[in-house]
């Protein structure tokens, strides 16, 4: 029997039908593209059971509760914790600490310099070993900085410090320094807290309280809450807004993205706006019970709408329209801020106007907050620590034996970061605990790991900018790494060892002790401890020191070309952390191109400079330069660059280095007259093609 | 290959732009809940996978009269889809109720005809085989699977939400499906029983999410009759369930490529419904 075309057309035809009944074909086809796209380098996510942990973030310094969800007891992910006090959504930063847990940039042992310079693995207890023989040789040469101003290892470092006989105890420069300096030359003894959740009119100077000033998730939720997504029908709009909220500052920023109206001023000149507030306020029949109001109203009388507006470049309708709406408005509230660097006089001057508004104390006005509570003996109150600059400190001609930093990175975070950089080179002997390999961590002789605040056991004691006491406690999620310790046990230790007697030998038991005195039952290291209190200081009689506020907020010489706004976005982290590795692809195409970030000028700036949309510029300022490419961007003032910081990092990963430059190198910080404080926020820059 | 069909449910988004500050949140959370690798430099936009791309918006007009807007954009969720009608492969489709556009990533070939069709350019290719740093992937979410190069993704309003919402109705021993008081048929899941990763982290509230057919679902409550509320390139015809929200007028203006004396109301739709 032959293969005839009969045949052929047989076997063609039963495979074809066959093809058709067998599913083998098809699952073949199913397995291919299945397969073809199931590599083993491809990470493919573990599974198990969730649960979840309610926490802090220690990362994020504007107050953000978050629950953890984990799976098979890992840490997945980060949600946000809405029935918390504070709580709301989450930031940018704070979503990405699960991830921050491996990043490139951890550290996961203690590293010891040699002799040769270079960095060494050594031991936990050969580290422990190391330090307490340091600190016992430097004794009360010692000098320490803590980067945490909410946590009680701050306590531990300053009961430490008192013990050693050190008067060099510092706290990175903040705005609750400048208004802690504030309160203190006004006679107020307490913390300044703004309660606006009852406010109907908030007047936001230079806080960028929907982004990175205060308790930002708090502040956002208010707002959230406090007006209702629009609706118009044709017969017109609903609008039921309780809370109108403006913005004035140099930089069209998220904040004033939705407030109701955007009031442009000069960087560094917040406060003359607030007394020319206080002016009109006066001018208007407003008074305070104060015993050196005569003297505050001549000095603000020679703030006159006209010269305020002179001075700040605010729009002078602008600002008596301002004015209008906070004597109509039932509750009104002025918060004067920074980011940090903006000095005392203008919060000082935003205290004076609040009280001319009447609403110090009052629902929804400015409330004065009761001192942190201490348990351990020989600890400073947070005030005294404030009043030790850490600029000064810095420019000081003799160095301390050794110095001891916790959770900070003054080589990047300060202004003149370079000089601080080469001060900090000239200790003889520097010591960090870091989460991640910094820029001071990079310079210091013994790199100790510190947990992530996911890993440790750590509390948050009322963030600034809140209107009530809060107290929180943060407990380790997951497995930490066995390499991180806790700074606080690490002291605790090795003052034991040293003879000082602290109190205390755990930092766990320090919790419980505070957690006692900001009272709540139960047990405050299961999880979740959170207490919240209404309870406030009393107003007392206080001044307005305009022999103070003259001197500080005092016009001066431009230091520039160009005045200097430097601005921030959540999203890039924060000195300490960085870029978080699923951040940067948040930047927008405008504001990083490759390694180059902008710089911000009006077209009006732009052309007055001979420079347009696009150029490479280099923007210098005593001796620092930095290089960024010129965005013409019309949400700024006349005459001002306006420049983000946190780019520019050296260190850290891969995430965060080679991103444009950092700011800090071009600002150079000044003496506030009368206050003892340095601040930063009237430097002024060069500007020229690069 | 999809063709427009009705489903008693559609999901849907209402972001309200007069909230929005530009933080970029929601980015960073979709990312972390989907899988999303991280990227060292992420500068070149074009070969960044992103599901969630916020934009700033601009009056264009000179200082100090210039404002500013953020514009959070997801997959539109288009029911007349661009993308799946050019699809070779069935790869994404709009086939399952409550409208959301799917991407089966082990049928996508890569072709990009989908993202070429996009008019949202919501759509990602991976160029690159995902790389978390070492460790990193210990926290990646068990929901969501990881993607090799060479496919497109995009936005799925987190569609394992809603599968886990609808088992945890039937754990419950509940119907997915029920009558509501209008006599249609409406999802069990109570309305904040599935949110999108993106909606929940916001903490300005900024991102409802909800049943659009739903009326007491406050998304179909904010878009049903408000003035305020418009869509991206409405008069596409593609039906997007992505609603924007803005009492300024000038943002709404950026919606669309109006004529600078065009109404913005009427007409809706220029071009024909299937296309």
């Amino acid at each position: 029997m032959g293969f005839d075309r009969r045949a052929f057309l047989k076997i063609a035809a039963g495979a074809s039908a066959g093809i058709m009944v067998t599913p083998v074909p098809w699952k073949l086809l199913d397995d291919v593209s299945i397969w073809s796209q199931n590599w083993s380098w491809i990470p493919v996510p573990a599974r198990g059971a969730s649960t979840y942990a309610e926490v802090f973030s220690k990362m994020d310094p504007f107050g953000v509760p978050m629950k953890i969800r984990k799976v098979g007891g890992l840490p997945v992910r980060v949600l946000p914790l809405p029935e918390h006090p504070l709580g709301g959504g989450l930031s940018p930063l704070s979503i990405a600490e699960v991830q921050m847990l491996y990043s490139p940039g951890r550290l996961r042992r203690p590293l010891l310099r040699g002799a040769d310079g270079k960095l060494t693995e050594i031991s936990w207890p050969q580290a422990s070993k190391k330090l307490q023989d340091e600190l016992k040789n430097a004794g009360g040469k010692a000098a320490f900085i803590s980067g945490d101003e909410t946590s009680s290892v701050t306590e531990v470092l300053s009961a430490f410090a008192n013990a050693l006989g050190s008067e060099d105890m510092y706290l990175m420069p903040s705005e609750a320094q400048s208004a802690a300096k504030a309160a203190e030359l006004m006679g107020i003894d307490a913390r300044l807290g703004y309660d606006i959740e009852q406010s109907d009119h908030l007047l936001a100077v230079g806080a960028n309280i929907l982004e990175n000033w205060g308790t930002v998730l708090r502040n956002r939720r208010v707002f959230a809450n406090s007006r209702p997504h629009s609706f118009r029908k044709d017969g017109g709009e609903e609008t039921g807004d309780s809370l109108s909220l403006v913005y004035a500052g140099p930089v069209q920023n998220n904040t004033a993205a939705v407030a109701g109206a955007w009031l442009p001023v000069y960087p560094g000149t917040e406060g003359i706006l607030a007394l020319g507030m206080a002016n009109m306020l006066i001018e208007a029949g407003k008074t305070v019970a104060a015993r050196d109001f005569e003297e505050f109203k001549a000095l603000a009388s020679a703030y006159t709408p006209e010269k305020t507006a002179e001075l700040t470049g605010v729009d002078g309708k602008k600002l008596e329209a301002e004015v209008a709406r906070l004597l109509t408005a039932q509750k009104p509230l002025l918060i004067v801020g920074s980011s940090a660097g903006g000095g005392a006089g203008p919060i000082m001057a935003g205290v004076a106007v609040n009280a001319l508004l009447g609403n110090i104390n009052k629902p929804g006005g400015l409330v004065l907050l009761p001192k942190a509570a201490k348990v351990l003996k020989g600890a400073s109150d947070l005030a005294e620590i404030y009043r030790n600059d850490l600029i000064k400190f810095f420019e000081r001609e003799e160095k301390p034996a050794l110095l001891l930093i916790h959770e900070a990175n003054p080589a990047f975070a300060l202004p003149n970061a370079q000089a601080c950089a080469a001060a900090l080179k000239a200790v003889p002997f520097k010591v960090c605990f870091s989460t991640f390999m910094d820029e001071t961590a990079a310079l210091c002789d013994l790199i100790l790991p510190l947990g992530m605040g996911l890993e440790r056991l750590d509390d948050v004691e009322t963030p600034y900018g809140s209107g009530k006491i809060g107290y929180c406690i943060s407990t380790a999620v997951g497995r930490p790494d066995a390499g991180v310790l806790n700074t606080a046990n690490v002291i605790l230790n090795i003052a034991r060892r040293l003879g000082k007697d602290l109190g205390f030998e755990l930092y766990a038991d320090i919790l419980k002790a505070k957690a006692g005195l900001y009272g709540k039952g139960g047990d405050p290291l299961a999880g979740g401890f959170a207490v919240e209190s209404a309870e406030r200081a009393e107003a007392g009689a206080f001044s307005f020191r305009p022999e103070v506020l003259g001197k500080a907020l005092a016009p001066d010489e431009a230091r520039g070309k160009l005045r200097l706004a430097v601005y921030g976005r959540a999203s890039l982290g924060t000195d300490k952390t960085g870029i978080p590795p699923y951040n940067n692809k948040t930047l927008r195409a405008d504001e990083l191109a490759g390694s180059l970030m902008s710089v911000l000028l009006n077209r009006a700036t732009a052309a007055r400079n001979n420079l347009a949309d696009g150029d490479k510029v280099s923007l210098e300022s005593g001796g620092g330069k930095i290089v960024a490419r010129v965005r013409v961007f019309e949400g700024i003032i006349n005459d001002t660059a306006g420049v983000c910081r946190g780019f520019g990092h050296t260190a850290l990963d891969e995430f965060s280095r080679d991103k444009g430059a950092n700011v800090m190198e071009v600002v150079r910080p000044v003496p506030e007259p009368e206050t003892g404080l340095n601040f930063w926020a009237k430097a002024g820059v060069d500007i020229k093609k690069a | 290959m999809s063709a427009n069909k009705h489903f008693n449910v559609k999901w849907g988004m209402a972001i309200d732009l007069d909230k929005c500050t530009g933080c970029g949140a929601c980015m960073v959370a979709c990312q972390a809940e989907n899988n999303l690798a991280p990227l060292a430099d992420a500068s070149n936009k074009q070969r960044v996978p992103n599901w969630l791309v916020v934009y700033e918006l601009s009056n264009k007009k000179s200082f100090p009269d210039h404002e500013i807007a953020y514009l959070p954009r997801p997959c539109q969720q288009c029911a007349e889809q661009p993308c799946a009608t050019v699809c070779p492969v069935v790869a994404t489709e709009r086939n399952e109720e409550g409208g959301i556009v799917s991407q089966i990533y082990p049928r996508c070939i890569g072709c990009r005809y989908c993202m070429a069709a996009c008019p949202y350019h919501a759509r990602c290719f991976n160029w690159f085989d995902p790389v978390w740093p070492k460790g990193m992937e210990k926290a990646l979410t068990p929901d969501v699977s990881t993607r090799p190069r060479g496919v497109v993704e995009k936005c799925t309003f987190c569609h394992h939400r809603f599968m886990q919402a609808k088992d945890k109705v039937r754990a419950g021993g509940g119907e997915v499906y029920v009558r509501g008081t209008d006599n249609k048929l409406h999802c069990a899941v109570p309305e904040d029983g599935y949110v999108t990763s993106c909606a929940e982290v916001c903490p300005n509230g900024a991102i409802v999410f909800g049943d659009l057919n739903n009326p007491e679902h406050r998304v179909h409550r904010l878009v049903t009759g408000n003035a305020n509320a418009f869509r991206l390139l409405e008069r596409l015809g593609t039906d997007t369930a992505v609603y924007y929200i803005s009492r300024r007028e000038w943002v709404r203006r950026l919606g669309d490529n109006y004529l600078p004396d065009e109404d913005t109301q009427k007409p809706k739709q220029i071009l024909p419904k299937r296309h």
